[in-house]
């Protein structure tokens, strides 16, 4: 069964309730502005500003399905090739660059803004236009960043399959650090 | 008495305004066009209130007190990065500007972090240039508490916000502490929030009015207004500074928007109607924000009369 968008979302700071409530806001403001609130499904944050360091453990609701030709356009066989009727600009300068790749510039024509044709046998329809995990995995990362408080220079980021896991601190991060967090967190998620 | 005033209005006869300040004795501080609209900053004498008031309202503009104006509050942020900036930094900016104080934003090279925070000889005398200064900390008691080594060594009231509530005594070099502002990723819109940037506004009025009080055990040689007067008439190159405020006012000085090495001469040798020069009454020196100059006006103890 599929989780929903933070269905879980824990957030403990040992004498700072304030920081606590105040952080939730601020991690739900910028996961919202980067637009990946929907792909996270559990979210564990603790802070302990005496040491000082801030990590953060998530799960990723599911996997992202790579953004396909026939899932940005509309495909129709046409003389000689194939048109491609772009809905979303968004992806037309990523199609452009793929097609180039795969069938050579001088078989890509841009008759108008939004439609493109392809002079092949070869239906485009499986080429991948855009990695959609990849770029989900830069923005959160950037996100992490932007959430963790500036003063933490020193991080270390694990990027799993299904769940990612991040420490910021001031000092240097050593294992001991690493394996405390874990601990918690691993309480965190049975509590 | 000077009362600080804002009017809002159309472009269209303010010069009117301007006239009736200077009939009444009173200073314009500053005069901002914003397309059809006008804002002008001044000081009126009290007693001519009214007639300022009957002009402002056939002029169908709006007449405010700006308990700030003519006084420069710096805000400063423990770096530029998008943690701490734009949203609550500058909204505490905008709210004291519109109040009439001239607000700098100042962000520090090194003010993060819980340990390794810290403020350099450069940035403490820069703003102690200003009247006051509000520093936005976040949301962690034990990070507000230590930041404390940073402002220890500044001469200004300092005004400290942050998110939660502390007690007085935890702050002790703290002028006052404002709580409910600290960390946020959105602008200012709530009641509650606006209500805090109120409470910041309140506490820079108490904090003036302590450097006030202060000033008054040992009155000014003259006012800072009136050296802007002269300024503008005997300096007359400051109508061709690029700044939006060429002369910006403290409590006790001002800060004149010219290169210091070209003009200081000219500032030193400016004469008043009773025939000292500002040399004599202030210390005229190059500030330290880009190379302007400074004037420190000395108070009658030094100078022993009163322009």
């Amino acid at each position: 069964m599929e989780m929903q968008p933070l269905e879980v979302f824990k957030i403990e700071m040992p004498g700072e309730d304030y920081g606590a409530e105040k952080y939730k806001e601020i991690i739900t403001d910028i996961l919202q502005d980067l637009g990946l609130i929907r792909s996270i499904g559990e979210l564990y944050v603790y802070v302990d500003i005496t040491k000082p360091y801030f990590t953060v453990f998530g799960r990723f609701r599911g996997k992202m399905p790579p953004l396909r030709v026939r899932d940005v356009g509309d495909l129709i066989q046409v003389e000689g090739g194939y048109q491609i009727n772009l809905e979303d600009e968004e992806h037309m300068a990523n199609l452009i660059g793929i097609l180039w790749d795969t069938y050579g510039r001088d078989k890509v024509m841009q008759p108008e803004r939004n439609v493109l044709i392809v002079e092949s046998d070869v239906s485009p329809e499986e080429l991948v236009v855009a990695d959609l995990e990849k770029e989900f995995r830069r923005d959160l990362v950037d996100a992490l960043i932007r959430i963790a408080p500036e003063g933490f220079r020193n991080r270390r980021n694990e990027m799993a399959k299904d769940s990612f896991f991040f420490l910021a601190a001031e000092e240097t991060i050593d294992q001991d650090m690493v394996t405390e967090v874990k601990e918690i967190f691993r309480g965190m998620q049975n509590a | 008495m000077l009362e600080p005033v804002m009017f809002t209005g159309g472009v269209y006869k303010h010069d009117l305004v301007i006239e009736l300040v200077e009939d009444l004795g009173g200073y314009v501080l500053q005069t901002n066009v914003t397309q059809s609209e006008i804002i002008l900053l001044m000081l009126i004498p009290k007693e001519d209130m009214p007639a300022m008031e009957a002009l402002s309202k056939t002029l169908r503009g709006k007449l405010e007190r700006a308990p700030l104006a003519g006084t420069e509050i710096a805000v400063v942020t423990p770096t530029l990065a998008i943690h701490h900036l734009p949203h609550p930094a500058c909204d505490v900016a905008e709210y004291l500007r519109r109040h009439g104080a001239k607000s700098n934003m100042i962000g520090m090279s090194r003010g993060v972090g819980r340990e390794i925070a810290q403020m350099d000889e450069y940035e403490t005398a820069l703003i102690n240039e200003h009247d006051a200064v509000v520093f936005t900390f976040g949301n962690f008691v034990d990070c507000i508490r230590k930041k404390e080594g940073i402002y220890r060594n500044l001469t200004i009231p300092v005004i400290v916000t942050g998110g939660p509530d502390m007690k007085p005594e935890d702050l002790p070099h703290a002028f006052e502490y404002v709580p409910r502002v600290g960390r946020i990723a959105h602008r200012s819109r709530k009641a509650t929030e606006i209500g805090s940037l109120d409470n910041i506004v309140a506490a820079a009025g108490r904090a003036l009015d302590s450097a006030r009080v202060a000033i008054s055990k040992d009155p000014l040689s003259t006012t800072p207004p009136r050296v802007m007067e002269v300024v503008r008439e005997q300096v007359p190159d400051i109508m061709y500074s690029y700044s939006p405020l060429p002369i910006a006012l403290n409590l006790n000085g001002l800060r004149i928007k010219l290169p210091y090495d070209e003009y200081h001469e000219a500032v030193e040798n400016i004469r008043f109607d009773e025939g000292v020069t500002l040399g004599e009454i202030a210390r005229v020196m190059p500030s330290k924000m880009k190379n302007y100059i400074l004037v420190r006006i000395l108070p009658i103890s030094e100078t022993g009369f009163v322009v």
